[in-house]
């Protein structure tokens, strides 16, 4: 069996993966996509918490799994709206460049 | 009982002030209003009726029977909310009743041609009227000094009624500063009242030993500072220069203003507090000297002025002069004997100066209506222009030539049997107020100089007005009979009301009932009136103010009638010197004006400054220096979305930082 430890590191450099997209990327569909892997990070760890909890604590814990599939699902809603958000921007702009969208400065 | 009904009183004219100011313009159907106004104050005046006979039969509502509710608590201070009727607010309340609903009448006729502003001056009217009758039924002084307060505005409003001249709007500024003036004192007497005796209800402050708690100079300022307010209020020297300006109003506000309401304010708050003042002697002698120079400079005045207003606005003044005279000369006297058993009839010199200003309400009020019949039979107020009018307006002069007669001090017409009372108790305090003794007999010597002055002047106004041939071009009219019954209805007051003094038992015995709380001996016995008769006419005191109002009398009519000696002569040397001092008000006003251009306007510069650079200046500093800190912390909003991540990422791992570092572990 694969030690918890190495779900976590997994996890955390999926994170960071999808932390370095949201900073860099310059397209906002890719910025919309990073985000979804950072999401994906915390669901993994989730679902390992819930597949060790028998080794933790004695009994087999059903709710990082439950609450995995809740977050897949706010998931599925907000990209919907993203996607939304991009295309109006784009009706409006004629880009999706998030390094053009600056007009909330000072 | 209806005396438990005389918180009605001052309701009823509240409602019409309420009826006339709210009500849509298109249901008041006749007048402005006025109807109802005269409706709901002769149903004052009926109920005032009606309560004074029940005093007359010795109902009161005084001490622990005067009804009140709770209404302010502030720590261990309880301000109540209720009603005190006595003789002394029995006599007012007839005074502002009768003359109020007179006035009111008249002014149906006076104020026809107004147009639409007459429903201002009716709603004003009777706020005026509601609120005095307020003030002299209040049972404390804080509700007295909000009444008070009430009557000055409304005072301003209505002397201020033809907004649009600017000596009016003037005329009415400074009436209301310059009474201010006085309110002010009178908030400081009240102050220390409360501070020193805890409470400003009637039921505590008339127990005679009330002023004990304070050291006797705190009460002598506590009092002095009290009948500052009525200094102010009531015209008295040095505060009196804003009567004769307040004439700016129409004719039946003065008449109001000077027989039944604000100015009687002030000697009516001097009679009630009777009870504490004797307890601080010298406030008594500041009031009586305060009165005595007042009469003397005021009745001075009037002798040299040309408009009719102005004439019977100084002869105001010089009448409360006497009454504060008398009350003042009457406490020192209650003083002198209240500890020395049984003497006859202490109290009549606070009764002298009431029943003076009942007297006074009557003539006045009858002297100022039947000037403004005058003017607006001729259209001017100047003396110098009129002449002749008898001829035409025949009610009006006769009843004035009543009212003169009356105030000059003729018997048997009211103004004698007040005013000889008034100097009788001059001369009684020069004969008894121990420390006293020569001011009083000075004061009474100014006092029979002012009923000679009193006597030429008013015949000098009426010779000028109404004998010989008119002075200028146009057509004169009588007023109509709205306003020629009210003349007639207050001219035979005019000549009846001094009799009060022999009915039943008599005026003087009724009004020091209300003062019995000082001590019993101050209640003055009633006599018979034959026999009081007899005393008046038998005392030479009665003869001296009766011939020297005699010779006044005369002198006007030898110069203005006969015209023996020429007015022309008389503008030269020395008496033209005197007559340019007087036509210019001893440069009372003249110094009023200099002190507030050069030391107000100065400090008010300096304030000014303060104000701009100092007080300004923080308040525009803390502006600067915030929007200087928001020009710099703006940077910070990138508007990159990017940016913000990056922060919050930030933000994430110092925190993660420092709960490793610093958690404690698990």
């Amino acid at each position: 069996m694969i030690p918890m430890i190495d779900w976590l590191i997994f996890a955390v450099l999926l994170l960071m993966v999808g932390a370095y997209g949201v900073l860099t990327a310059k397209n906002g569909i890719i910025v919309l996509m990073s985000i979804e892997i950072m999401l994906n990070s915390a669901n993994i760890s989730l679902v390992a918490f819930s597949a060790y909890s028998s080794e933790l604590h004695g009994y087999n814990d059903l709710m990082g799994q439950v609450i995995a599939l809740a977050s897949i699902t706010v998931a599925a809603a907000e990209v919907a709206v993203g996607l939304a958000i991009l295309l109006v921007l784009y009706k409006r702009y004629g880009t999706i460049d998030v390094d053009k969208m600056n007009i909330l400065r000072w | 009982m209806w005396i438990d009904g005389a918180w009605l009183i001052p309701v009823f004219p509240l409602i019409a002030f309420l009826i006339i100011s709210l009500v849509p313009k298109k249901w008041l159907i006749y007048e402005g209003g006025g109807p109802y106004i005269i409706g709901l104050s002769t149903a004052s005046f009926i109920i005032s009726i009606l309560v004074i006979i029940d005093v007359l039969n010795g109902h009161t509502l005084t001490g622990s029977a005067s009804p009140s509710i709770s209404w302010i608590v502030a720590g261990n201070v309880e301000i109540r909310f209720g009603i005190w009727v006595d003789q002394l607010t029995a006599v007012m309340l007839l005074v502002v009743s009768l003359v109020g609903t007179l006035v009111v009448i008249y002014s149906v006729g006076y104020m026809h041609a107004e147009g639409e502003r007459k429903r201002r001056y009716y709603a004003e009217i009777a706020l005026f009227i509601s609120v005095m009758f307020g003030l002299v039924l209040a049972s404390n002084y804080i509700l007295l000094f909000i009444f008070w307060e009430l009557v000055g505005l409304c005072s301003y409003l209505l002397i201020g009624f033809w907004k649009e001249k600017p000596s009016a709007a003037s005329a009415a500024k400074r009436a209301f500063i310059v009474t201010r003036v006085g309110d002010i004192m009178l908030m400081s007497s009240l102050i220390i009242l409360l501070q020193s005796v805890g409470s400003l209800d009637f039921v505590a402050l008339f127990r005679n030993d009330s002023l004990a708690t304070m050291s006797p100079e705190m009460a002598t300022l506590a009092m002095v500072l009290l009948f500052g307010g009525a200094i102010g209020k009531s015209a008295q020297f040095p505060l009196h220069e804003w009567l004769p300006d307040a004439m700016e109003g129409p004719t039946t506000v003065s008449a109001l203003i000077h027989a039944a309401t604000m100015v009687k304010a002030g000697v009516y708050l001097v009679a009630r507090s009777f009870p504490m003042l004797v307890q601080a002697p010298d406030s008594l002698a500041v009031i009586a000297v305060i009165g005595g120079i007042t009469a003397l400079i005021a009745a001075s005045n009037a002798l040299v002025m040309n408009d009719i207003k102005r004439v019977l606005a100084y002869s105001t003044i010089s009448q409360l002069g006497y009454m504060m005279l008398a009350l003042g000369a009457g406490g020192l006297i209650i003083v002198a004997f209240l500890h020395e058993g049984a003497h006859e009839g202490i109290g009549a010199g606070y009764s002298s100066g009431m029943f003076h200003l009942m007297n006074h309400a009557f003539f006045k009020a009858l002297l100022f209506l039947a000037a403004g019949s005058v003017i607006h039979g001729i259209g001017t107020q100047d003396l110098r222009q009129m002449g002749g009018l008898g001829k035409v307006m025949k009610v009006t002069s006769i009843t004035m030539l009543l009212g003169s007669l009356s105030i000059a001090g003729i018997p048997p017409f009211s103004g004698f049997w007040s005013k000889d009372e008034v100097l009788a108790t001059t001369f009684h305090a020069y004969e008894n107020a121990a420390a006293y003794n020569d001011v009083f007999l000075l004061l009474w010597i100014m006092g029979v100089a002012t009923a000679f002055m009193t006597a030429f002047y008013m015949f000098r106004m009426w010779f000028m007005a109404f004998s010989g041939t008119q002075r200028s071009e146009g057509h004169v009219h009588e007023s109509p009979r709205v306003m020629t019954w009210p003349l007639i209805i207050l001219a035979s007051l005019a000549v009846g009301s001094g009799f009060a003094m022999f009915i039943g038992s008599g005026f003087f015995s009724f009004m020091s009932e209300s003062i019995a709380s000082i001590g019993s001996n101050v209640v003055v016995e009633a006599v018979d009136p034959v026999e009081q008769l007899v005393e008046i006419f038998s005392s030479p005191l009665t003869y001296a103010s009766l011939i020297v109002s005699v010779i006044g009398l005369l002198t006007a009519y030898m110069i203005y009638y006969k015209g023996k000696w020429s007015v022309a002569n008389l503008s030269k040397g020395i008496a033209g010197r005197m007559q340019r001092l007087l036509a210019n008000r001893y440069y009372i006003s003249w110094f009023y004006d200099a002190f507030a251009y050069n030391i107000v306007y100065g400090m008010s510069l300096v304030a000014d400054i303060f104000d701009r650079y100092v007080i300004d200046g923080a308040i525009n500093g803390i502006a600067w220096l915030s929007r200087k800190t928001g020009e710099i912390l703006r940077r910070g909003q990138t508007g990159y979305v990017q940016t913000y991540v990056a922060v919050i990422l930030l933000g994430a791992c110092l925190l993660i930082l420092f709960l490793v570092l610093f958690g404690g572990g698990r």
